[in-house]
């Protein structure tokens, strides 16, 4: 009788703990649904068309500031990001928007952008902007960036964040990932906002 | 016939197999192995990776690099601070004796830049590495998609 209770109790638990995870997910990677806002931008795409967040409505969206004259961080990060969504079940896989804005648009142009991300997943979206519409988007998501010296040629390197933001179907921020976070735990959250 | 032939041979056989020797001895000394580039578009710069290892009894400093195919190479290091990358030019690598040292993603690479040769990922690229008070090491880079991990 006595077992039975307990059995019926742990039972209980595990429906409560079960419901519990349904109406918040705990995100295996950083929180950001009470951090940050909705996905809101108005940039140029790789083809030098004016875009804002309803082109890309509907999906989820893996958002990440960087720069092409990136030839260490920014491609560790983007070769991550096109192996975990290879990793996802085929119909997933075509949900899965992954948006990299420039935070250098002297040197990127919608061309040498869309020849940057192809280069790690032909649907990569590549979006830059004036420094104003860039601007906006850092400051809304509290993105840190900066110039440094320019060399003899005129070369210069790039401070930027170097997270990947997760954004709803809905533009609603979910998570955010860094490099030392698993494969397996970036697969468990985006299947969960694939879901 | 053949028999006076290979008598002619013998002295650059031996000559042949001498070089050898001494060549692998050199090579024993200081090499790279796993050496990579990883290729992006256009006149985009690219990252090399590799790890030297110095089996000599003397430390050695590794100040810089060229090639052929780049009239640009440098030593750059990758660092993370508060969430933020950073990247900036180093002037020498020190390895030990009896130590190694490994050019990897997010930390130490070559950066290379004003491509001047056509490269696509399988082809392969000869670099000089450059030492102080020590000959350049000859090392081939495999030319890599940069969408490998």
């Amino acid at each position: 009788m006595l077992k039975r209770l307990l059995f019926g109790l742990a039972a209980l638990a595990v429906l409560i703990t079960v419901a519990g995870c349904e109406e918040a997910r705990e995100w295996r990677t950083a929180d950001i649904s009470d951090r940050l806002p909705p996905l809101d931008f108005t940039l140029t795409d790789e083809n030098g068309r004016t875009v804002d967040e309803s082109d890309y409505a509907g999906k989820p969206a893996l958002v990440f500031f960087g720069y092409t004259h990136c030839p260490d961080v920014c491609p560790v990060t983007l070769a991550r990001l096109a192996s975990v969504i290879r990793q996802l079940d085929a119909e997933e896989r075509d949900q899965v928007q992954v948006l990299f804005v420039s935070v250098d648009p002297a040197r990127d142009t919608p061309e040498v952008l869309e020849a940057y991300t192809d280069a790690f997943h032909p649907r990569f979206v590549g979006l830059t902007g004036s420094k104003e519409q860039i601007d906006a988007v850092t400051n809304r998501y509290r993105v840190h960036y900066s110039y440094g010296d320019k060399d003899a040629d005129g070369d210069y390197a790039v401070t930027h964040s170097s997270a990947v933001m997760a954004f709803g179907r809905d533009g609603e921020p979910a998570f955010l990932t860094r490099d030392t976070d698993s494969d397996a735990a970036l697969i468990d959250d985006l299947e969960a906002l694939l879901k | 016939m053949p028999a006076l032939s290979f008598t002619h041979r013998l002295p650059t056989l031996l000559l042949g197999v001498l070089l050898l020797a001494a060549g692998s001895a050199a090579a024993a000394e200081l090499e790279a192995t796993d050496a990579k580039l990883r290729l992006l578009p256009g006149d985009l710069p690219g990252a090399g990776y590799f790890t030297l290892h110095n089996n000599g009894d003397a430390p050695v400093a590794l100040t810089g690099a060229a090639s052929e195919a780049f009239d640009k190479v440098m030593l750059h290091v990758s660092t993370e601070e508060d969430g933020m990358a950073d990247m900036h030019a180093v002037d020498a690598v020190e390895v030990a004796p009896d130590d190694a040292f490994t050019f990897a993603p997010r930390g130490h690479h070559l950066m290379f830049m004003q491509r001047s040769a056509d490269l696509a990922v399988g082809d392969s690229v000869a670099v000089e590495l450059e030492f102080q008070h020590r000959d350049p090491l000859s090392v081939t880079f495999d030319v890599v998609s940069p969408a490998e991990r």
